[in-house]
């Protein structure tokens, strides 16, 4: 996957974080490697990757480039709880933020109209508390506690999604009425929980602009993209983001429902064993970051595992395909040697129409638990039919299923359809 | 060279790498962490036996019974207080509702307590009554022309604090009790949460009524709290909560409750933590008072030093040494955010301390405008570690800069 077209672009930043970050240059020095020593993509690949705690210990003293402070012009701070727990603070400068979103959602023609020139769409969020920058979860901020910065409204939410109180969801459910948002940027599975309730309360959700959905934060489960799509209607555009706090967007999804990641603004690669991965084969994202002039980040190991697709998507750009994997923390490790990750069980639960929330949770002895809240629709048939293929996929490891009525969140607040204490474990 | 302290390698924490770099732990205003010595003595409990007190004839029953007795009688002694006078609870604030509600007062009231108090020294009386506090003056000091100003309505109960949490101020309560026995009759509580891992109290020498606090703030584990009550108020107070464990009899008419301590004590308590408290006081009453408090003093003087010593930062609390433990909460200019330094300190630096208001929302309000930033050490931290938290702060401040435009290469 390494373009030749960017390696240029990539020389140049390799330079500027070892001129400018104390970190880089000190990583560069104890693999005995000067920025000159980069002279062909192959060289690239002696660089050792640079990791979440690398610039977790080393922020922001020793990863914020020369000449900035976090108070500098354009400097956008914020705190992540991370995925699987991996506390991050960090930076990025907003041009960055929106020039890799420009990018990314180019690929949709469905969001064209969103950016127009002159105006700011107005963005609602709808997503874990604890990847907001508000104290979203209390019961005493206002709208206007919730409004960050750049416009974006946070929607209160519990950080156990299902123990949200009905007062939050009816507060969520009439801020959006009021802000009259033209985005809504949500984490998939909190918004099919809040369209379960808008349901209930016969509520709608609508503004009289045009809305968009931009879902993003955790995977994006057929099953919550079913509730959502059923309950919005058609006409309503919504894309899977490719995201991390720290970088914006690395990707998105197309008008044709494929995934693209962007690479314009970062030079990607896709790595096993410390080798690029062939067409059709899973590997690690490694980020480096393009004309990133505040935290620079070469060979970023994301911990998120793609598969890159070879061709060229109907929808024609030119911005590679991939499918979504998962990461490395939540892949089911079986006991047989194979690996079977989250997208490819959401593959296997599919739409799954009588299910609403589905959780499928590996022990540390390797055993599973598929649990799931059923609704009206569920059907004996149909949830016999998915015990049959997940036992199978699974096999040899044994998997129990159980229909409940509730299924705790993580202390992050995120709620992830598949994790694996083996895999947390051995990260 | 960085002069290591001999009490740190009781700390198994402490020998914890994040991100491979070493911890320092400067919180424990909140809680302490626990040496060996309490570790091990939970763990041979769960080990070695596990059984349910009081109330079993059986030998594990009656070991486990004794070593939770023997807990409350090492913990009663280290305030000078008999055994049957220390009610063990949950919590300080378990302990404290636990005095305001069984006291029974008339929905009015009158209580007076204190500007610095805790939420957990504050909450209770309002609830229980009608509460005046205290003022404090810029310093943290207690305004006592306030507090006289105060005692002449006859208070039905005073309500000290006699550390606080978000000064360190230690305030002289034995000439304050004073003041209330010759003022009025009120009962008198002391919350001592803050001042008794610093230093020992004797109850019946300082001639208070009631005296809560908590194991976990004095290197015990935590789910422990204790209420010293005198013999007599103690006995009148209304238990907080009934149930198994204290009552003698029950029969479809009533039920007779069980005697001081016990008949406070529903239900099964945290066997295998107040075991732990036990070895906590062990562990602190071996410690050599002397090199304890010139440590204290040592370490005090470098954070005491250290805020006034630099731009960006105003300490919120008196500026000297005098009557304060070992904590120093401070103001950060306006507009960098408390909750992100303390973060970016942790996270970057190993530095574990506090940010918000401290359970003391009014006085941090009133004194710094705003949430701070609380150090606070114990016998385990070491002047360099003080030195160079404020090393990583001075660094960070300089990484957060003024508003202003900053030049940038890109």
């Amino acid at each position: 996957m390494s373009e030749p077209s960017t390696f240029e672009a990539v020389r140049e930043e390799i330079a500027y974080a070892y001129d400018n970050t104390v970190f880089f240059r000190k990583h560069m020095e104890a693999s005995g490697l000067l920025p000159a020593d980069i002279r062909e993509p192959a060289d690239f690949l002696r660089l050792p990757p640079t990791s979440k705690p690398h610039y977790r210990r080393n922020f922001p003293a020793g990863v914020l480039a020369k000449g900035y402070t976090l108070n500098s012009p354009h400097v956008m701070r914020f705190q992540s709880s991370g995925t699987s727990g991996e506390r991050l603070n960090s930076a990025i400068l907003s041009y960055d933020l929106a020039r890799r979103q420009a990018s990314a959602l180019g690929v949709n023609r469905r969001f064209d109209e969103l950016w127009r020139p002159g105006s700011r769409p107005r963005i609602c969020r709808f997503a874990p508390p604890n990847c907001s920058d508000v104290e979203c979860a209390t019961g005493f901020s206002t709208m206007e506690d919730r409004i960050l910065a750049d416009g974006t409204l946070v929607l209160t939410v519990a950080h156990d999604l299902l123990a949200t109180p009905e007062w939050q969801i009816v507060k969520a459910l009439d801020e959006i009425e009021l802000y009259e948002p033209d985005l809504l940027v949500v984490d998939p599975t909190h918004f099919a929980f809040l369209t379960r309730w808008a349901r209930r309360l016969k509520r709608t959700i609508t503004s009289p602009r045009r809305l968009h959905m931009v879902c993003g934060y955790t995977l994006m489960t057929r099953v919550a993209r079913r509730q959502i799509e059923e309950f919005m209607g058609p006409d309503l555009p919504v894309g899977d983001m490719i995201g991390m706090s720290e970088l914006g967007y690395l990707g998105f999804e197309c008008h044709h429902g494929n995934r693209h990641v962007n690479d314009r603004d970062f030079h990607m690669e896709f790595i096993r064993d410390g080798l690029p991965v062939a067409y059709g084969e899973t590997g690690e994202l490694y980020v480096t970051t393009v004309d990133d002039g505040l935290v620079p980040r070469i060979r970023y190991a994301t911990g998120d595992h793609f598969t890159p697709l070879e061709g060229r998507c109907p929808c024609g750009s030119d911005l590679p395909l991939v499918r979504i994997e998962g990461r490395a923390t939540h892949m089911i490790r079986l006991t047989d040697g194979r690996t079977v990750t989250p997208g490819a069980v959401d593959a296997l639960v599919g739409e799954a129409p009588g299910i609403d929330l589905y959780k499928l949770e590996q022990d540390r002895t390797g055993a599973c638990t598929f649990r799931y809240i059923p609704n009206a629709a569920a059907d004996r048939s149909q949830s016999s039919a998915l015990e049959h293929r997940l036992t199978e996929a699974l096999a040899p490891n044994p998997v129990r299923f159980e229909a409940v009525d509730y299924i705790a969140g993580e202390r992050s607040g995120k709620f992830q359809p598949v994790v694996s204490q083996i895999s947390a474990e051995g990260a | 060279m960085i002069v290591r302290n001999s009490y740190r390698e009781d700390f198994p924490a402490l020998r914890r790498e994040i991100d491979g770099q070493r911890i320092s732990y400067l919180d424990s205003a909140a809680t302490t962490l626990k040496p060996d010595a309490v570790i091990r003595a939970i763990t041979e409990y769960y080990e070695t036996n596990g059984a349910n007190i009081h109330r079993g004839k059986h030998r594990l029953s009656e070991e486990a019974s004794d070593a939770y007795e023997a807990s409350r009688v090492l913990i009663a002694s280290h305030i000078g207080a008999a055994a049957n006078e220390v009610v063990l609870t949950r919590n300080t604030s378990e302990a404290l509702n636990l005095v305001a509600q069984g006291l029974e007062l008339e929905p009015d009231a009158y209580i007076v307590g204190c500007m610095d108090a805790h939420h957990s020294q504050m909450l209770p009386w309002r609830r229980a009554g009608r509460l005046a506090l205290t003022r404090v003056d810029a310093d943290g000091r207690l305004d006592r022309d306030h507090f006289r100003e105060l005692l002449r309505e006859r208070p039905k109960v005073v309500a000290l604090t006699h550390c606080s949490n978000v000064t360190g101020t230690v305030h002289p309560v034995a000439e304050l009790i004073a003041e209330i026995r010759s003022a009025t009759d009120a009962v008198i509580v002391l919350d001592a949460a803050q001042s008794l891992p610093h230093q020992r109290l004797n109850v019946h020498e300082l001639d208070v009524d009631f005296v809560a606090f908590s194991m976990h703030k004095m290197l015990g584990p935590t789910g422990v709290g204790v209420l010293f009550g005198r013999s007599r108020l103690l006995s009148a107070l209304r238990p907080l909560t009934v149930g198994g464990g204290m009552v003698d009899w029950v029969d479809l008419d009533g039920s007779v409750d069980r005697r001081t301590p016990y008949k406070f004590e529903a239900g099964t308590p945290a066997i295998a933590s107040v075991i732990g408290s036990g070895a906590a006081i062990r562990y602190l009453e071996a410690l050599d008072p002397a090199a304890l408090h010139q440590h204290e003093r040592d370490v005090a003087r470098a954070l005491v030093g250290g805020a006034l010593t630099r731009p960006g930062v105003r300490l919120i609390g008196p500026p000297n040494l005098t009557d304060r433990i070992g904590l120093v909460s401070l103001r950060l200019e306006q507009g960098v955010p408390t909750g992100d330094v303390a973060r970016m300190l942790s996270d970057s630096y190993g530095y574990m301390v506090r940010s918000g208001h401290m359970c003391s929302q009014p006085l941090v309000t009133g004194l710094a405008g705003g949430e701070i930033l609380r150090v606070s050490a114990y016998l385990y931290n070491e002047v360099a570690e003080v030195e160079g938290f404020y090393e990583a702060l001075d660094e960070l401040l300089a990484c957060i800069g003024p508003a202003a435009v900053v030049g940038a290469r890109r």
